[in-house]
């Protein structure tokens, strides 16, 4: 998969293109908005990351550029203004997603794939990982057989980390894909949720799925 | 001195002697007017009685010579006065000397019997003929004039000793004038120097309002209430920028200790994952801070603008009630009310109430009870969040949704949450309150119904 970075702040691009890299992306960055526009049409990335705020040619001109030319990969807009006005002019000149900075790179992580994935693969119906299995279409979730009570959110989050395999999820996208919260929020929540997931999922088995990454967030896999 | 023309102590003063110089000049005007005039009249009654003096002699006397002598014993004693009688044979009295009244006689072709102003030989004269009917039948002309030079140099003193009194007076009054001016314009004198004494670190100043005149009082009072709300803006101010330096102080200092003694000795990898992912922790809440702050800022310059869609408060209530009700645990949580539409911003509000819920749970003591009621009021929605606790002591309740704030000194809270949530409902064009009872406390918000479409 390859994807273009558009950021004119220097260390910001070179973490963001070393962070991709290591996650196993193909990052091309270019620190303006001519050389974004450029390479945006020229090249064949699969998913523009595009900062805004550009000296010169600004994001909105390199997006409404990129659609003109029938350019279809979805971009995922950065922005340093939290402001309603941001929001809804990127998504009306046809971004696909934002993050407002400063944000966590998981949290980036996370929606890159999202983007990638969308409209790919037809969502799968049953989820499973080591003897945890989930039957999305029936609410119904077993491990090593036996059933396990979830309540409806507690579904959502596992049915989240199980199509999230391996992928580090940060505490603010888990709020924002399973209860819709979409605002830095300095509670534990999520971590509350995570312990009494873990409990009826993960304490009275082995081996252990759900983990935590001290600062980045949780994953789910076989250690 | 600067604007000269603009000094109200010089205006003041010019116009006092203006006005003196003016009311003098008129009134000497005046007095000189009426002088003239009664000097006029004085001479008119002396030269008409003159004239009939000279008319009743000559009817008596049978001769010429005869007239002249009566003429000129009757005249014994009066000075400036010529008297000149014509006959139809020439001159038949002159009086004092034959030149003198000659010469008048010679001018009084257009002298009648009214007085008449004349210059004869240098001097200054009024002069009254007429016709004369003697004794022997001859028909003479008398003139008779009056040398009027010492009224008229009487009348020029006057007038020269009124105009050195009107300069005087005009000086006087000037003089008194800026006395006058400045002694009233002292307090603005005083006003100004306060003015001049204040600086940011004395914007406790005042004027003093009971020594100022009543004109001066309502400048006096509405400078004095500028004075203190700047005063209390800058204190705002400066504590803020005093509380954000410590709010991000604390957190660096800690970070900068944590990675100094790391770098003291070799560690296991482990050990550098830790402190990286505990710094980590520390820079999301620093940028939360700077974030909320930035927020808060914006929002005290009226900055904050937020979206409009329509917004189902008792949705957007039970999500937010599904959240954070996994940090209730051993106390109840409870929605109750009505659905009510406003217009507003959906992230906004979400993290208003929510602000308040997670305030609700952090102060609810195990087997407490939290209450999310919304409502609809006249024109507003209302939504009330309460929990069941000890009463927020009086004097807090004042400050509660200032920042930094913590009345709890363990919480761990950045203290900008019900800053916050205040302003996003003014931003709102909504209201703010909060009550703390013996067993309950209560915050209430108050936002504008949705406008039907």
């Amino acid at each position: 998969m390859k994807i273009l970075i558009v950021e004119d702040e220097a260390k910001t691009g070179d973490y963001l293109r070393q962070g991709l890299a290591e996650a196993g992306f193909t990052a091309d960055l270019v620190r303006n908005g001519v050389d974004g526009m450029h390479e945006g049409l020229s090249g064949d990335h699969d998913l523009l990351i595009l900062d805004v705020n550009l000296p010169g040619v600004d994001g909105w001109q390199v997006l409404k550029a990129l659609r003109a030319a029938g350019r279809e990969l979805p971009v995922l807009f950065l922005t340093a203004r939290d402001q309603v006005e941001d929001r809804v002019k990127g998504l009306e000149l046809g971004a696909d997603d934002y993050l407002v900075k400063p944000f966590a790179f998981s949290e980036l992580l996370a929606r890159v794939r999202t983007l990638l994935r969308r409209g790919r693969v037809p969502e799968a119906e049953t989820l499973a990982l080591a003897d945890l299995e989930l039957d999305v279409r029936k609410r119904r979730a077993t491990r090593a057989g036996r059933r396990i009570d979830l309540t409806a959110k507690e579904f959502a989050l596992l049915e989240l980390f199980l199509r999230r395999q391996g992928e580090v999820l940060s505490r603010s996208f888990i709020a924002s894909q399973v209860w819709d919260m979409n605002f830095a929020s300095d509670t534990n929540v999520v971590e509350v949720a995570i312990r009494r997931l873990r409990a009826k999922v993960d304490d009275d088995f082995a081996p252990k799925l759900i983990h935590t990454l001290r600062g980045m967030g949780y994953v789910m896999e076989i250690r | 001195m600067t604007g000269w023309r603009h000094s109200i102590t010089l205006r003041l003063a010019l116009a006092f002697a203006l006005l003196a110089a003016l009311v003098f000049a008129a009134l000497g005007a005046y007095l000189s007017r009426s002088a003239d005039a009664h000097m006029a009249e004085l001479d008119a009654h002396e030269l008409l009685g003159k004239l009939a003096l000279a008319r009743r002699v000559a009817m008596n006397e049978t001769t010429p010579a005869a007239l002249a002598a009566r003429l000129g014993d009757a005249l014994v004693g009066e000075h400036g006065v010529i008297v000149a009688v014509d006959g139809e044979k020439g001159p038949i009295f002159a009086w004092p000397d034959a030149g003198t009244a000659r010469a008048l006689a010679g001018a009084a072709a257009a002298i009648g019997e009214i007085p008449l102003r004349l210059e004869l030989a240098g001097g200054e004269y009024r002069a009254v003929a007429g016709a004369l009917h003697t004794g022997w039948g001859e028909e003479a002309r008398v003139v008779v004039a009056r040398d009027i030079r010492h009224h008229t140099d009487f009348l020029d003193q006057l007038r020269r000793d009124f105009w050195l009194a009107v300069l005087a007076a005009a000086l006087l009054t000037a003089a008194v004038g800026l006395l006058v001016a400045r002694r009233g314009l002292l307090p603005v004198r005083v006003i100004a120097r306060t003015a001049g004494r204040i600086s940011a670190g004395r914007l406790g100043e005042r004027i003093p309002e009971q020594d100022v005149p009543a004109e001066l009082a309502e400048l006096a009072s509405a400078f004095n209430a500028m004075l203190g709300r700047l005063e209390e803006a800058f204190r705002r101010l400066s504590d803020f920028s005093a509380d954000l330096a410590h709010e991000l102080r604390t957190p660096i200092h800690a970070l900068r200790m944590q990675t100094e003694v790391a770098l003291g000795k070799p560690r296991a990898v482990d050990e550098y994952r830790d402190l990286l992912a505990s710094s980590l922790e520390e820079y999301e809440r620093l940028s939360r801070i700077i974030g909320d702050m930035l927020f808060l800022a914006k929002a005290e310059h009226g900055l904050i603008f937020p979206g409009k869609e329509a917004i189902r408060l008792r949705d957007l209530c039970q999500r937010l009630v599904e959240y954070y009700g996994i940090l209730a645990e051993n106390v109840s949580l409870e929605l109750r009310g009505d659905d009510v539409d406003i217009d507003g911003d959906r992230l906004m509000l979400e993290r208003a109430i929510g602000n308040l819920l997670v305030n609700a749970i952090q102060h609810t003591p195990s087997g407490g009870r939290i209450v999310v009621a919304i409502a609809r009021e006249a024109e507003r929605a209302v939504i009330a969040v309460s929990n069941t606790g000890p009463p927020i002591p009086h004097d807090a309740l004042g400050r509660i949704f200032d920042r930094f704030v913590r009345l709890n000194q363990d919480n761990e809270g950045s203290g900008l949450g019900l800053a916050i949530t205040r302003s996003i409902v003014h931003a709102h064009r909504g209201t703010m309150a909060v009550r703390s009872g013996e067993r309950t406390t209560e915050f209430v918000i108050r936002i504008p119904l949705r406008v039907a479409p």
